[in-house]
């Protein structure tokens, strides 16, 4: 909220200069976005007096202009404006002088005449014309006002002030107003807060009821309703001191009617509504829901159709306005209104809220009314702008108001216990500046034998409500730098890590180890990614957590793996021109729930790629394998796998039957899909169920006493058998005395026959008890052939 | 045969002397001191000598034998350190030429940060806990005192699964789960990704990490808050960097305070990083409003606590001067590889 430091001090003597303020401001607990001044968009710019203007010689529009600036000689200005003429006040931009759009004047020469400055037109030093009403006329600004030439603008328009922007938190709507502010900034400051004393001078005849009638129906949305009239309304501008302030406060000046209500927002937080009473109908108000289906157009031109939640100003028949949210076209005030009804009330938040948003329609008003809009003060508020309707003598007040006030909420009090109050801030203020403080947040606290604060919550602090409210009060403003630093001293907690977070952290190091980058991607994807994996229609990744809510279709649905990300991630490396690299991420999958209300499964997932020249499929197995072998895990690998892997090259690996990685190269169409070209090696890793399977002891073997023995064999078998299932044979066939087995030679060729391969291992044996028979390792040998003739291997020879 | 005798071992002397290589020596050792070598033929034509002389004979061949044998391992032993010299000398590498290239891999840089800050609590006695990340509207706002249509709602734009299932907007509710199955003393951390409507920019992300902290005990202060904050500051940042404490208003706790960290970058002179004030607004925290407690059926007369909640991307930013929070979630390479 903008509010000008003028305004401000109208109600409190503010000595400091206007940043220190606002820090004083802002370590006391009320926020403030900065501090800036009007009328910055120009400097150097003063009153002068035209004191004599001939036609330039050299020009059909030019004058020459003879104008007094308040310095010992009138300075000779050119000026092309049709209006200009001796003996009228201008706006002279001097020698230097700076504005806006990065205009900068220097003195010069027009057609061969010296000019010393500049006169200046409304829109050349944008002044906006509700702010100086001479401002919008053509040619240069008329000044009226009877200034001493030399006199900066700036005075004359009403700028130059201070304006602090405040950043009001939730708990404190009260803040949202001149007043509100006014009277903090007294309790900070320790300085008088001084309201004026509310008296309105009602004349006219009769009273309210004659005029016009008010209906509440419903008290729970709108708690209090007050309503007051005005007669022979002459509609004008407002005088400068209003205007001023408004501008200063980011409001645009209109009218003296409707700036009035919003003069009378800012400064008391009350939303107000003024309606011409002769447009509505009956000049009966009825304050009701909204019928289902119902139609209404508001101010901005916009129809909207209603449901019955929704609160309406309505006359007899139809709704006229979006209760402390919009009005309605038909009862706006024009030029020639000639009676007004002042609304002021309290709308309930919630149902406010809902209503904005369902709507899609937010105001000034409808966001104070959320905030919450204190009941209590409605009709003082409403006071307020018949004193000023008094003041601006722009109508009669009419005697009588309407106020609907059924249920007065009854004030709040709050005891506190002093030694509580210092056992939770850690401070020990003295009770008596406890209550000196409360006391000067205008909460009249009474200090009971020295322990017990009894506090008397004023209506506008709607948030005070218990013992920790109280002593945040306290604490605010006796000082937060008061604050010591200490430690607990209470039970000895052992620390400790989340198991899991603890794994995911071993499996990054491990990964990391290996050379792979961690990457960070969004939790939610758009759906598109998940159909270019090209997945069977009933695949369970098709089924996601769905937003009702995102920010758009990219971003729309909750990840079911992790690959599509890790995808766009390559395509985007590659795209930058980074040509090779690793990447891992490790994150939450999300699995929908079966039924409605129910939180989906969140699974921890890894994903990894590699792509570049020195990279093949190989490459990502040997991550996988050896990551699982830092875990203690050998897993069983077989050719299969999803079809966004390349047919031919795709593995799974399980251990003890439970599925734990799937890996291969990305098939071509769907690297297409994600804009990649070339190829690309991916690998996902269940870490739920790799976790699980963890040793973080595995038991040391003594080392050996007795000699090893090496044999090789060579096998010849059909193309399509696997080397390392063959070798898994091997480990199985050998496993009482095998020490270590490993592939050493592949070949192929003519004499082999087709799709023949010779696969050659070296088979390590050893006892730990003995030295090997020969007798035994034959032994074991051919128990090694028979198991590999099971594959059709043959002995080479 | 005496002369005959000198005359070899002469020659075969100076053949030692001459030798180049150790190769040579063998031969030559062969040649004179073998089996069918010339010292062996002469020793058999000893025979032919009268029986008084053969004694001295003898004497002279072994002596003959055992001055070669010496001068043959004397040349050898010099002839082998020329050539390991000549070896190693032959060996000499460029030792400037790169090795083979090699990913040095790194952690991303916001979990490098969240480790640093989870170890400085655990270190502290807490226990990380984690909660999920869609969650009940009950635990991410209800049981934090916002209720429904409340308007510090808007201060955190919420994505919606169902009426009443969201994506978490902040790790608080890790705390009401904690609250509400646990009883007091409690210490726990929860670090985690959270959501919010914003669209991304140089400051903001749809997607980020927080990392919460909860302390539940008796006669907790907002003292022990700053006194912990502190510690964690400097652990974090570095001796020299302090908190300052600003009131400020959360839902959930009573006091509140937004707090700040001496500036890292100008140790608090004033930068352009902190805009000159020589603070950066870190973190959020506050005593937990008792309501709070209440609802989550922990005795507020007998216990307090405080609970603070931070940025963990804005503290990598800060940490590791990265100029934009979307560098965080792009993964190019080029600024990944940046960081070890």
């Amino acid at each position: 909220m903008k509010v000008p430091m003028k305004w401000l001090k109208e109600y409190v003597d503010i000595k400091l200069p206007a940043e220190e303020y606002a820090s004083r401001m802002v370590m006391t607990g009320t926020a403030v976005e900065g501090v800036e001044k009007t009328g910055e968009q120009f400097d150097k710019v003063v009153v002068g007096y035209v004191e004599s203007c001939v036609d330039h010689p050299n020009s059909d529009h030019l004058h020459i202009c003879m104008v007094d600036v308040g310095e010992a000689e009138p300075l000779q200005i050119v000026c092309g404006a049709p209006n200009v003429h001796a003996g009228m006040r201008v706006a002279a931009a001097l020698d230097g002088a700076h504005l806006p759009g990065g205009v900068k004047i220097k003195k010069g020469k027009m057609r061969g005449e010296v000019s010393m400055g500049m006169l200046c037109s409304g829109p050349e030093l944008d002044v906006p014309a509700g702010l100086y009403p001479h401002i919008g006329d053509e040619g240069i600004i008329e000044i009226f006002e009877d200034v001493k030439p030399g006199t900066d603008v700036k005075e004359v328009f009403g700028l130059g002030d201070d304006i602090v922007d405040f950043e009001i938190l939730a708990n404190r709507p009260d803040c949202l107003s001149v007043w509100g502010l006014a009277r903090e900034s007294s309790a900070v400051l320790q300085e008088h807060f001084v309201v004026p004393e509310i008296a309105v001078e009602e004349e006219g005849k009769g009273t309210f009821d004659d005029y016009a009638r008010v209906e509440v129906l419903d008290d729970e949305a709108c708690p209090r309703y007050c309503a007051r009239v005005i007669t022979d309304v002459k509609i004008g501008p407002s005088p400068k001191w209003m205007r001023e302030y408004l501008y200063g406060a980011g409001v645009r000046p209109i009218n003296n009617i409707v700036d009035i209500t919003n003069f009378v927002m800012l400064e008391t937080g009350h939303p107000m509504h003024a309606f011409d009473l002769s447009k509505v109908k009956e000049q009966t108000i009825v304050v009701r829901r909204a019928r289902p289906g119902e139609h209404l157009t508001t101010l901005d031109g916009k129809e909207h159709v209603l449901d019955e939640t929704m609160l309406v100003i309505a006359d007899k028949q139809n709704a006229t306005g979006l209760a402390g949210i919009m009005g309605g076209e038909e009862s706006e005030i024009v030029s020639d209104t000639a009676s007004v009804l002042f609304e002021c009330a309290a709308f309930e938040r919630a149902n406010n809220r809902v209503t904005a948003r369902k709507l899609g329609v937010r105001t000034e008003a409808s966001g104070r009314f959320e905030k919450g809009v204190c009941p209590d003060t409605a009709m003082e508020a409403l006071e307020r702008a018949c004193m000023l309707v008094n003041m601006l003598e722009c109508g009669k007040v009419v005697p009588g108001a309407f106020d609907h006030y059924p249920n007065p909420k009854p004030p709040v009090e709050i005891e506190a216990e002093v030694e509580r109050i210092r056992r939770r801030i850690g401070v020990d203020v003295p009770a008596e500046d406890m209550e000196d403080i409360l006391n000067r947040l205008y909460i009249d606290t009474t200090l009971v034998d020295g322990r017990l604060l009894h506090c008397e919550v004023p209506a506008f602090r709607q948030d005070m409500e218990t013992e920790a409210d109280v002593s945040e009060e306290v604490l605010r403003m006796y000082g937060y730098d008061h604050i010591p630093s200490t430690l607990m001293n209470g039970v000895t907690m052992a620390g400790r890590r989340n198991p899991v977070n603890a794994f995911g952290d071993r499996v990054k190091e491990a990964l990391v180890g290996m050379g792979l980058y961690e990457a960070l991607n969004y939790s939610f994807i758009s759906p598109k990614w998940i159909d270019a994996l090209g997945l069977d229609q009933d695949d369970p990744r098709r089924r996601a957590v769905t937003l009702r809510n995102p920010l758009g279709e990219d971003t729309s649905v909750m990840r079911t793996s992790l690959v599509p990300s890790m995808l766009n991630t390559v395509a985007g490396n590659l795209n930058r021109g980074n040509a090779s690299g690793a990447l891992f991420e490790l994150s939450k999958v999300f699995v929908p729930a079966e039924k409605a209300g129910d939180l989906p499964t969140e699974k921890n997932a890894l994903c990894l790629s590699a792509f570049g020249e020195d990279v093949d499929f190989y490459t990502v197995k040997n991550i996988v394998v050896w990551l699982l072998a830092k875990f203690g895990v050998t897993a069983q690998i077989e050719a299969a796998g999803d079809g966004y892997y390349h047919p031919g090259r795709k593995a799974v690996l399980t251990a003890n039957g439970v599925k734990l990685a799937t890996l291969g190269e990305v098939h071509p169409d769907v690297a297409e899909r994600f804009d990649i070209k070339g190829r690309v090696y991916l690998a996902e890793v269940d870490l739920d169920a790799l976790m699980p399977l963890e040793q973080d002891f595995y038991g040391v073997k003594p080392l050996p006493k007795f000699p090893a023995v090496s044999r090789d064999i060579a096998v010849v078998v059909d193309e399509k058998i696997g080397a390392g299932t063959m070798m898994d044979a091997i480990r199985r066939a050998a496993a009482k005395t095998l020490e270590d087995v490993k592939l050493f030679d592949i070949y192929r060729g003519e004499k082999l026959g087709k799709e023949r391969k010779s696969v050659a291992y070296a088979i390590t044996l050893r006892a730990p008890d003995r030295t090997l028979t020969d007798e035994e390792i034959n032994g074991t040998m051919e128990k090694v052939l028979k198991a590999l003739k099971e594959f059709g291997a043959e002995l080479r020879a | 045969m005496e002369k005959m005798l000198r005359e070899m071992r002469e020659r075969v002397m100076q053949n030692i002397k001459e030798a180049r290589a150790t190769a040579n020596l063998e031969q030559i050792r062969v040649a004179a001191l073998g089996k069918k070598g010339e010292l062996t033929a002469l020793l058999r034509g000893m025979g032919k000598l009268p029986p008084e002389e053969r004694p001295k004979m003898g004497q002279l061949v072994n002596d003959v034998r055992a001055a070669l044998e010496t001068e043959l391992e004397k040349r050898a032993a010099e002839l082998a350190e020329k050539e390991k010299a000549a070896r190693l000398a032959a060996e000499t590498i460029d030792v400037t030429l790169p090795g083979p290239e090699r990913s040095a891999g790194s952690l991303h840089p916001m979990n490098i940060a969240l480790r640093k800050m989870v170890d400085i609590f655990v270190g502290m006695g807490y226990e990380e806990v984690v909660g999920p990340e869609v969650e009940y509207d009950h635990y991410n706002f209800e049981l934090l005192n916002v209720p429904k249509n409340h308007p510090a709602r808007d201060a955190q734009d919420t994505f919606y699964v169902e009426d009443n299932i969201v994506l978490r907007s902040q790790t608080s509710p890790v705390q009401a789960r904690i609250m509400t199955t646990r009883k007091p003393p409690i210490r726990i951390i929860s670090p985690g990704r959270v959501y919010r409507a914003d669209e991304a920019d140089a400051t903001h992300s749809p997607v980020f990490h927080q990392m919460e902290g909860l302390v539940i005990d008796e006669n907790i202060t907002m003292g022990d808050l700053k006194g912990t904050l502190d510690e964690f500051a400097r652990q974090m940042y570095g001796e020299g960097i302090q908190t300052r404490f600003r009131p400020s208003f959360f839902p959930f706790t009573e006091p509140s305070a937004e707090v700040d960290l001496t500036c890292a970058n100008c140790k608090g002179a004033g930068c352009r990083m902190c805009k000159g004030t020589g603070w950066i607004e870190v973190l959020g925290a506050g005593m937990v409003n008792p309501r709070v407690l209440e609802m989550c059926g922990i005795d507020s007369h007998k216990y307090s606590g405080f609970a603070f909640g931070m940025g963990v991307e804005r503290i990598a930013l800060l940490k590791y001067n990265i100029p934009n929070l979307r560098y965080l979630y792009e993964n190019d390479l080029r600024f990944l590889t940046q960081y070890r």
